[in-house]
């Protein structure tokens, strides 16, 4: 076993875990954990029959469907069958995206950095890191999966059974591990970190996108993404195992592909390989401010586009989820076409009022990214000789803050734009662009404050400033789940998204709006003060 | 402007990081025109000096200035007529090398010039490759080249050379030559003694954060031993007992052959006491750069061991 491809494997798949450890811990935590709380919560909720068929009523909505999935499960309802449908694309959402960022650090991070050539140059099998790294994920998924199961067990909802909590946690399991393994393909593509990263949202974007159309239009479709298969799993309800066994054959085919990629290319290279690039720079690339935006470039048409695709795809299924005579056919006819009309108007705002806060936490990470870079590209050396240069430290700050801002406003702004113009097309009566505006001008705000106060930890705490990324998930976890786990009003208000009111069907707080600009404004300068008198962080 | 003869000047310069102190009493200056060579092992406090000069770093204790001006608080002016190679240059992955070299010359207001071609050409870089592709030798000639072609009045060089090969390493030295002879001051830290001694004019060393001897290559001399291997008519046996006479060792192939090594400043009473045993035959090795630093770091390793012990 000392002179195959796969030796070492055993060592460094323990070695990467114990790397890890807190990250995967973290992860952990908060993952069982949202599934446990939430488990233990519903029963609370829904003790009533009532309480139980006015939100499986709502649950039944294109809106909610295209959110949270279908409900395929017939009467009688119970607890564990809501809490399965709100919580399965949810839950799979982060355990994709969990599984992104372990795979992109396990491979393509690691031969960046130059670490993957310094283990390959000893007694190591070729294969020998990147089997490890898919061990990696293997564990880490199986580890959460069972917790999870077990949680739910432990959790005990009404309606719930051991068969049925096993398949929640072990599908979720085989979902993260299936995207945990696009993503191991994807860094053999791109010939660098972010670019692996990139790409793997791009698929998890498409599949998602495609589930979610297919899903309102008709579920049968909903098989064309391997995302939307955990729907099929009928948790609670049917328990059918064999998604999970699907995704598992997905995820050994892409692996196959995944190694025969890394065995046919170099350490370093990719097989999208780097261009030769421009012998002198534009003259558009002169100060902090163009380097940056030339840096980002690529991320920031991304986000752009991403935004607005998924803007124009929710705004796709404005018609079907504004059509009150097909989801409450009784209720229209006795409204008459008038009321039936302003009802319709009314069920698309407060729709476009979710989807707002969804762009806007989106539109928050992208601003946030570049706002924390201005310690990471520092870690990375990057920044020592512009220091060197008389460029002050003002100009620098001011150049990332300013990039940041344009990126998440124009994010925001797309987004918003993007279900206006899909929406425009199915709405019988169109409503205009200036309202769904107050979206944008309703949550700018609160983008800026979130971006403000990550600058304050990236001024305060550089090495610590990962911990302002809690504002947004809290967030998003808090309004997008809010409403369906009741929570109390103070838990909302945490973070500045819970301040707006449910613009774009209100009316935007213009005082509110001025108070949080000046806020953003004071933590900014806060952010700088503290950035201007410490010491840069050393590689 | 103001002219100033010390370029650099840098009095009892403390940093710490928390605990540790990283600089406990730095003192030295650099002149108008000269080259300041900053020896010192690894782990001295050369990089941390040098990024305190830079304003990269804030001060703990001290005074720092570069022309005259605080070095934290009027960086961004001093960096107009300064020009900086780090010793580990880290570029941005997807920027080719010869955008890299423009955008640093713009950061400082100048322009991609007659002289940028000639040290691209001299260099032998390609400038249309991405720098993610670049070896750390080529990414240290991005930072030489773009440093060369800027317009400064001081050139601080944090270990340059570490990367490059010999045939590089001789034209930056010849780089470095012209700009002493244009009359720039220049601060080069560096591992490759020989590098020093043959541009230096004067050198600092610094142990473990304090600057422990600074001077001209000859004033450091005087501060040491000179090896001299001698042969007499007739015996040199008292030698021994003279003053600032070290490490004597007997030649037994031939007749009254010896060699030790003598304080320099006890020179002419041992050579008087040599030319009246009748001399036949002299040689004096004078202490190289070497030397000097050998013998400050091998007192600092046995300062450790006394320490440990």
């Amino acid at each position: 076993m000392h002179n195959n491809n796969f030796s070492q494997t055993g060592y460094l798949t323990r070695f990467y875990l114990r790397r890890d450890w807190l990250k995967i811990l973290i992860w952990l935590i908060g993952l069982v954990g949202l599934m446990g709380i939430g488990g233990g919560k519903f029963d609370g909720l829904y003790g009533t029959k009532a309480a139980m068929n006015s939100i499986v009523a709502t649950l039944k909505t294109p809106a909610m469907i295209s959110m949270f999935g279908p409900f395929t499960a017939q009467q009688p309802y119970n607890v564990a069958l809501i809490f399965a449908m709100e919580m399965m694309v949810f839950m799979g959402l982060f355990m994709a995206i969990m599984n992104i960022y372990f795979a992109v650090k396990a491979t393509r991070a690691e031969e960046d950095n130059g670490i993957l050539e310094l283990v390959r140059a000893h007694a190591v099998g070729k294969y020998a890191p990147l089997l490890a790294a898919t061990l990696e994920l293997l564990i880490i998924n199986l580890v959460i999966g069972i917790l999870e199961s077990l949680s739910l067990i432990a959790a005990n909802m009404t309606g719930a059974n051991a068969a049925g909590s096993w398949l929640f946690g072990l599908g979720l399991a085989a979902v993260g591990f299936m995207f945990g393994v696009f993503s191991l393909l994807m860094a053999q593509l791109s010939d660098n970190a972010r670019g692996a990263t990139i790409l793997s949202y791009l698929v998890l974007a498409i599949l998602f996108l495609v589930r979610m159309l297919t899903d309102v239009t008709n579920p049968d479709y909903t098989w064309w993404s391997p995302f939307g298969w955990i729907e099929k799993l009928s948790v609670y309800d049917q328990n059918i195992w064999w998604p999970v066994l699907a995704m598992l054959g997905v995820a050994l085919l892409v692996i196959g592909a995944t190694f025969y990629a890394y065995a046919h290319r170099d350490v370093t290279a990719g097989l999208i390989a780097t261009r030769p690039g421009r012998k002198q720079a534009s003259a558009l690339l002169a100060g902090p401010l163009t380097l940056i935006f030339r840096l980002e470039r690529t991320s920031f048409i991304v986000w752009l586009i991403g935004l607005f695709v998924l803007g124009a795809s929710y705004g796709s299924i404005f018609g079907t989820v504004g059509d009150i005579m097909k989801t409450n056919p009784m209720v229209a006819q006795l409204m008459g076409s008038k009321a039936v009309n302003a009802a319709t108007q009314t069920v698309i705002l407060n729709f476009a009022a979710l989807l707002a806060i969804v762009f806007v936490v989106l539109s928050t990470i992208p601003a946030m990214q570049i706002i924390l870079k201005l310690n990471g590209d520092e870690r990375k050396g990057w920044l020592e000789q512009i220091h060197a240069k008389s460029i002050s430290r003002l100009h620098l700050y001011c150049s990332y803050v300013v990039l940041a801002l344009i990126t998440g406003s124009l994010s925001l702004l797309l987004g918003v734009i993007g279900m206006y113009a899909a929406g425009q097309s199915v709405m019988d009566t169109p409503i205009p662009l200036s309202r769904f505006l107050r979206a944008f001008y309703g949550y700018l705000p609160a983008l800026l404050v979130t971006v403000g106060i990550s600058a304050v930890f990236a001024g305060l705490l550089p090495r610590l400033q990962a911990i302002s990324w809690l504002v947004p998930i809290y967030g998003f976890i808090s309004l997008y789940l809010g409403n369906l786990l009741d929570l109390p009003k103070w838990a909302v208000n945490l973070t500045p998204y819970g301040w707006i009111n449910n613009v774009p069907l209100r009316q935007v707080q213009w005082p509110l709006t001025g108070a949080l600009v000046a806020l953003a404004f004071a933590l900014f300068v806060i952010g700088f003060m503290l950035y201007r008198r410490r010491d840069m962080v050393e590689n | 402007m103001i002219m100033v003869e010390n370029v650099v000047e840098i009095e009892h310069l403390q940093k710490k990081f928390g605990k540790t102190v990283a600089l406990e009493d730095i003192t030295f200056a650099v002149r108008q025109g000269e080259v300041f060579g900053f020896i010192g092992p690894n782990g001295a406090g050369k990089s941390t000096t040098i990024r305190t000069l830079l304003g990269i770093l804030r001060a703990s204790g001290g005074a720092a200035t570069i022309f005259g001006q605080d070095v934290w608080r009027d960086a961004v002016a001093i960096h107009t007529r300064l020009a900086y190679v780090p010793g580990d240059v880290y570029l941005w992955p997807n920027l080719t090398g010869g955008e890299v070299i423009d955008l640093f010359l713009k950061l400082n207001h100048q322009k991609h010039s007659a002289k940028t071609d000639t040290l691209i050409k001299q260099f032998e870089l390609d400038p249309t490759k991405k720098t993610r592709t670049y070896s750390k030798g080529n990414r240290q000639k991005v930072a030489l080249i773009a440093a060369f072609s800027t317009e400064a009045d001081l050139y601080i060089f944090d270990e340059p050379t570490s990367g490059l090969d010999p045939l590089n390493e001789e034209i930056f030295q010849k780089n470095v030559l012209a700009l002493k002879q244009a009359g720039k001051s220049i601060l080069l830290s560096s591992h490759i003694l020989s590098e020093v001694e043959r541009m230096c004019d004067r050198i600092g060393i610094i142990r473990q954060g304090r600057i422990i001897e600074t001077g001209s290559l000859e004033e450091m001399r005087h501060l040491t031993r000179t090896v001299v291997q001698v042969q007499t008519k007739q015996a040199p046996n008292d030698i021994s007992q003279l003053a600032g006479v070290h490490d004597i060792k007997v030649d037994s192939s031939e007749v009254n052959k010896i060699s030790f090594a003598v304080d320099s400043d006890q020179m002419s009473p041992v050579m008087a006491a040599l030319a009246a045993k009748e001399i036949i035959s002299l040689q004096s090795t004078p202490p190289t750069l070497e030397d000097l630093f050998l013998r400050y770091y091998n007192d600092d390793r046995q300062e450790v061991k006394r320490d440990a012990q």
